[in-house]
């Protein structure tokens, strides 16, 4: 069962910013409220049983009050403050267990090697490589040509890491040096050259698609 | 990085070769994620701003994405953001967030 301790957005704002008991108590009450959304929020990445499990979710926990508690100004109350709460709880995790899952994967060597893999239970795709056409040969070149001429390398970069090898965009973002909205930025822009360079060469990216799927 | 992109200038270089440095898997996951851009998008930290009304919106059964596109659109687009919608939904369905 979720705790009991329900209270209205204005409640929980005015009780965190209270004085002693009154905040304590709060504290308390979203501190288990976080604790409890865990288990559902990290199913994909960590069993509540894994012996490391506890740690993370005191750590999560308490990066997450402490972000929320900085940032009560900021919540609008357009939601129930319990799911801001756990959207900050989410996103804190997440950031942790991806930098725990790739710390040791460098950007050079993730280029260089084969598939990447998304989450600890993804499998990589080890199938052999199929035989290519002389169509599809063709358009391998020209959009490898295309993307030479209009990408810089960072966006290659970039491209390759997080569409190709399936590295997180915090993860990449953290090697590239940038934060994980410039770098969303940075393949948008990516994204749209193509696109255009596409357009102006009267190609699709539906029938680059549709070259590839009829293999 | 440099090997990579210099095996790229290398293989444009060469005439006649038929064999890219790049798998053709590359070219359907570029394509896929070319095809789905749109002129603008809204970045991680706008999608991030919405995600709980975006969250609260689906579970009471309402079209987020109809009332947020850009939202929508995003998570379509990253799979950061997306793996982050996922786990906060997971945790409102376990805590009967729909309800209230």
């Amino acid at each position: 069962m979720p705790p009991m301790a329900k209270r209205t957005n204005e409640q929980w704002l005015s009780d965190l910013r209270a004085d002693a008991s009154r905040r304590e108590t709060a504290l308390a009450d979203l501190r288990a409220d976080i604790m409890y959304g865990l288990p559902y929020a990290l199913r994909d990445w960590l069993s509540p049983n894994d012996p490391r499990f506890a740690a993370l979710a005191e750590e999560v926990t308490q990066e997450t009050l402490m972000r929320a508690l900085n940032h009560l100004d900021s919540f609008e109350g357009r939601s129930q403050f319990t799911t801001w709460v756990h959207k900050i709880a989410a996103r804190v995790a997440l950031t942790e267990l991806r930098r725990r899952h790739w710390k040791d994967v460098s950007l050079d060597s993730l280029l260089e090697s084969g598939e990447g893999e998304r989450t600890p239970r993804a499998t990589a795709d080890h199938e052999p490589e199929p035989e290519v056409t002389a169509e599809q040969a063709d358009l391998l070149e020209h959009l490898q040509r295309m993307m030479m001429e209009e990408l810089t390398a960072k966006q290659l970069r970039a491209m390759m890491a997080v569409g190709v090898k399936a590295m997180p965009l915090e993860e990449a973002a953290r090697r590239l040096g940038m934060k994980r909205n410039a770098l969303y930025k940075l393949l948008h822009d990516a994204r749209l050259r193509l696109k255009r360079r596409l357009a102006r060469e009267g190609l699709s990216a539906a029938e680059l698609l549709a070259a590839f799927e009829r293999r | 990085m440099r090997n990579l992109l210099e095996r790229l200038r290398r293989w444009i270089r060469r005439d006649g070769q038929r064999r890219s440095p790049l798998r053709p898997e590359f070219i359907g996951k570029v394509a896929r994620q070319i095809e789905a851009t749109h002129e603008i998008e809204y970045s991680c930290d706008d999608v991030h701003r919405l995600l709980d009304q975006f969250a609260e919106a689906v579970l009471r059964g309402e079209n987020a994405a109809n009332l947020w596109p850009l939202v929508q659109q995003h998570l379509d687009m990253c799979p950061d953001c997306r793996e982050e919608f996922e786990a906060l939904m997971r945790v409102l369905r376990a805590s009967g967030a729909a309800a209230s």
